[in-house]
């Protein structure tokens, strides 16, 4: 009974010290939603430690307007049902300025809803769904969307490799079906022949029968979408069959585990991504050193991504010289800032334009290999 | 009410309606289906196609329920063939089945995409809330009629031995192709309003875990008390809010409440319920 | 060519799924439990031999010991989580177990990280030529290694004492009650064999991917219930055929229909084609 009575009197004064806490301080709160537990649990991880750095860094630095920033995280397990209560808590309880998506494709979407509708601005970190920005003008994004990267794709093998057999490789999920569409609208145009196309769950491991047909197929170079768990397993297999074409991926790939699993075989893998890592602009290599230093462990892509979303939100915040949300949308709409992911400016329907970095494995790092800077090409939709 | 509790309280009122139709199916009728999602997601896609052709509110809801059970006979069917485990296993399949259709659907369904801008009901936030609550009254009030009707009590017979039921004259086949059409129209219901909730679906949203969690709902509430699953599906669908503060520990708490919950109290809230209820009235009976 | 390859891939397949799956049957035959958590330990066995390899630097040390030691656990969940609430409906167990398996994944990832691990220099990648196929020593391991592991384990439930009374078990636990056998005794030794198992393949796989992570217990966990039921639900040799034919199936449906259909969904069609119409399954019995 006394026990119990302590219990709670312990858990009350944490309550009250977390309400405190959370009222005391006159700080600038950015709302932001991403899978902590779940299947996504990896991408929530790293997206979180590259916000949790730029917060640090621009309070380290004295803030924004004078303020300190404060992230207020919640974990929607990448679930759209979840993430519509989230949004929802994050303007109507939290208050937040403005909110950042570190999550997947659905959560990202079905929030980016109720953003635009209490007309709050909302920036999605890596979520590459086509129709996130069209939930309205509040809503923007620093990552490419899928099609970008997959004409980027087409063209990184058609022209800067000069490959011409092609088969691809598609993860059946909402990325992969959007970097087919892409490569595939503009294959021709870069003299591609794509010989055939087979599919996979994000679940699957076990690429031998797939291995065994790309094999007889024999191509010059494999378009194979993914994250580094499966294209860690898919490419190691390839190669141990004894397929030797080259491997074209994107920036699923990108994150230093697909070397630790695939080993040799990770060797000339080359990606489509937005981070490059012999950068030598100092915004980008300065992360790489802090967030090496803070996580514990390399930098990948969504870390940069949810990194490069925050340091947008400051420059907007400062840009409008306060919170009024309106005000913040327009300072947002008209950013143009160096960050960690290139250089982020925003067209009409809030899609970012920047250069698509080429990174290859090299000696068991990603390295510099090329970039791709074609306004025409990578022009997002304006609408 | 703020905006934040108004969406968590629709998130409910939706689940309410989805637990209870599959409480029909295996609380009832003891039917056990691993697919419930499947329905859930009929509802949702047939919503979502019928309201971006500009079907009004109401008749693309009803569609939903329509296209749902039709989908819900037809595994009725089988439930007549297989049975026990191996119609659980059957409806988990379904469930792979469907969201493996929908998935390379891209023409019609958005495959991977899913279904963006689907048109709004038509409701502020709050009247969608009291629509959406009201239907679960409807749907806990029909729960409750027809377990006390003779429906219920045919259910019953079916659940507690096939055999014996048909060889007392209960026909086992229309009983348990009326438990699987109501309990699915009750899904596609709750797929309707879940598309016009969120305005936008993908497939994961109707998966394997969805079954699984519309099951836990009805297993913890207490299978076949129409009360207990209705706590049982407010208690798991508020609960990631409650934990909340230990973020990283959300799941492990969850899988550790279900396996606790079947472990110490296998018939559920429901169970814990009655048996306080049994011992304050003989604590009051003798002092 | 082709042809052989794609079969010899779907042997791989099946090989794994057998001594998955296996385990799951046993449990079944015996207890009438849907052992969804038998795949958290499939998993809890991928991160013990890759521990145990990483730290012994000796995948011949590590497999055994971590077989050994998710037998162990296995006989736990027994005791702990199953035995309380086997005369309960056969519902309560199932949920019981699936939250048992949240439960271990989350575990996994809150100790190990959402990353998954690999090993430090993964043994059996040397590939060599074999009728103009091109094989990975570990594919050749785990199709040698399940055949034999399966074929000892059959051999000694017919020529040992344990092993003929674990068959009376199976076949009439009430029978052999009478007869003065351990019913107890027979289901520690079913879950310690089952869950052993479970952890040989988990090892098998993290072999074949160089990689462990907290969900990869994800699609055991309902595949394996597909196989056993396709295979008629406790019956073991049925289990064996299942797993084979699933196997095959997937290697050649993943190329030749899975542009309409994926994986999980071409397994899942098989098998309710056939349960349509053989109800008890393939091989089942009644």
């Amino acid at each position: 009974m006394l026990r119990s009575k302590r219990v709670v009197l312990v858990v009350l004064g944490l309550v009250i010290l977390g309400v405190a806490n959370a009222t005391g301080a006159d700080t600038i709160k950015i709302g932001f939603n991403t899978p902590l537990t779940g299947f996504a649990a990896s991408d929530g991880k790293s997206c979180s430690e590259g916000a949790k750095l730029a917060v640090d860094q621009i309070n380290a630095e004295g803030g924004v307007l004078g303020r300190q920033l404060e992230l207020v995280i919640y974990d929607d397990q990448a679930k759209p049902a979840q993430a519509i209560p989230i949004a929802n808590k994050l303007i109507g309880k939290d208050k937040v300025v403005m909110g950042i998506s570190g999550s997947y494709s659905g959560a990202t979407r079905s929030a980016a809803g109720v953003f635009q509708e209490n007309k709050i601005p909302y920036i999605s970190a890596y979520a590459i769904h086509p129709d996130i920005t069209r939930a309205g003008d509040y809503v923007f994004r620093t990552s490419f969307l899928g099609e970008i990267q997959g004409k980027a794709g087409a063209k990184l093998i058609g022209e800067l490799m000069g490959k011409r057999k092609v088969v691809m490789i598609t993860l059946q999920n909402d990325f992969g079906q959007s970097l087919a569409a892409g490569f595939k609208s503009v294959a021709e145009r870069y003299g591609l022949a794509i010989l055939n196309e087979y599919q996979y769950a994000i679940k699957d491991r076990q690429f031998g029968a797939m291995v065994a047909k790309v094999k007889a197929d024999a191509p010059d170079a494999i378009y194979a979408s993914g994250y580094y768990f499966t294209a860690g397993p898919l490419v190691s297999q390839l190669r141990a069959a004894g397929v030797t074409a080259s491997v074209i991926g994107q920036e699923g790939y990108d994150s230093q585990k697909f070397i630790e699993i695939a080993g040799d075989a990770a060797e000339g893998v080359i990606i489509t991504t937005s981070l490059d890592r012999d950068s030598t602009v100092p915004e980008t290599v300065d992360f790489m050193k802090a967030f090496e230093q803070q996580a514990g462990f390399k930098v990948d892509m969504v870390a940069a991504s949810g990194h490069t979303a925050v340091k947008v939100a400051a420059a907007a915040l400062a840009k409008a010289g306060g919170t009024d949300p309106k005000a913040l949308r327009d300072a947002i709409a008209a950013v143009e800032l160096k960050a960690s992911t290139g250089e982020i400016r925003f067209n009409a329907l809030g899609e970012v334009m920047k250069a698509v970095q080429i990174q290859v494995v090299k000696a068991g790092n990603w390295r510099h290999y090329a970039v791709i800077d074609d306004p025409e090409l990578l022009a997002p939709p304006e609408n | 009410m703020g905006i934040y509790e108004i969406s968590l309280a629709t998130v409910v009122g939706i689940n309410v309606i989805l637990a209870l139709g599959l409480n029909l199916i295996t609380g009832f009728c003891g039917q056990i289906s691993l697919g419930h999602a499947a329905f859930y997601g009929i509802g949702a896609y047939t919503t979502a196609l019928a309201a971006q052709s500009g079907v009004p509110g109401l008749v693309s809801l009803a569609a939903a329920m329509f296209a749902a059970a039709a989908i819900g006979v037809v595994v009725g069917l089988a439930s007549l063939r297989v049975r026990h485990d191996f119609l659980a296993i059957t409806t988990m399949g379904v469930g792979f089945l469907f969201l493996g259709i929908v998935r390379q659907e891209d023409r019609w369904l958005g495959g991977e995409l899913g279904i963006s801008a689907i048109p709004a009901f038509g409701l502020s936030k709050p009247g969608y809330l009291l629509f959406v609550l009201l239907l679960a009254l409807l749907t806990a009030m029909l729960s409750g009629y027809i377990n006390r009707s003779w429906m219920g009590f045919a259910f019953e017979a079916v659940a507690d031995d096939e055999d014996t039921a048909r060889v007392v004259g209960v026909d086992v086949a229309a009983y348990k192709l009326a438990a699987f059409s109501l309990g699915t129209a009750l899904a596609g219901l709750a797929g309707g309003l879940y598309a016009y909730f969120t305005r936008f679906i993908v497939p994961d949203d109707f998966g394997f875990i969805t079954s699984i969690s519309i099951l836990s709902m009805v297993a913890v509430g207490g299978i076949g008390s129409t009360t207990g699953v209705i706590l049982g599906a407010g208690l798991l669908t508020l609960m990631p809010e409650f934990f909340r503060f230990i973020s990283d520990y959300k799941l492990l708490v969850y899988g550790v409440l279900l396996f606790a919950v079947m472990r110490f109290a296998p018939e559920g809230l429901a169970g814990v319920g009655r048996s306080w209820l049994a011992r304050w009235r003989l604590g009051r009976r003798a002092p | 060519m082709l042809f052989l390859e794609l079969f010899a891939q779907g042997l791989i397949y099946g090989c794994m799924y057998a001594t998955i799956a296996v385990g799951l049957t046993l449990v079944y035959s015996l207890l009438r439990i849907l052992h969804v958590a038998h795949a958290g330990l499939f998993a809890l066995g991928g991160y013990l031999g890759l521990l145990l390899t990483n730290a012994t630097g000796s995948l011949i040390l590590a497999l055994p010991l971590a077989a050994a030691a998710v037998g162990v656990v296995g006989m736990a969940i027994y005791r702990f989580c199953y035995e309380p609430i086997l005369h309960r409906p056969p519902y309560v167990a199932l949920i019981a177990s699936i939250g048992l398996f949240i439960a271990l994944e989350e575990i996994f990832r809150l100790i190990f990280g959402p990353y998954g691990l690999t090993y430090a220099q993964a043994p059996l990648q040397e590939t060599f030529a074999m009728g103009g196929m091109t094989i990975r020593r570990v594919e050749i391991v785990i199709v040698v290694g399940s055949v034999l592991i399966l074929g000892i384990l059959s051999w000694l439930s017919r020529h040992t004492r344990l092993g003929v009374a674990w068959r009376a078990t199976v076949d009439d636990p009430q029978m052999a009650a009478s007869f003065g056998i351990s019913v107890l005794k027979v289901r520690y030794l079913n879950f310690f064999i089952g869950s052993a198992l479970a952890a040989v393949a988990g090892v098998f796989i993290s072999l074949l991917s160089n990689l462990v992570e907290p969900t990869m217990g994800g699609v055991p966990s309902y595949k394996a219930l597909a196989i056993i039921v396709l295979g008629g639900l406790g019956n073991v040799t049925g289990t064996l055929c299942a797993s084979l034919l699933l196997g095959v199936t997937e290697a050649f449906g993943t190329i030749y229909i899975g542009n309409f259909m994926d994986r999980d969904a071409i397994a899942f069609a098989f098998m309710i084609v056939v349960l349509m119409v053989r109800p008890q399954g393939l091989f089942g019995g009644r």
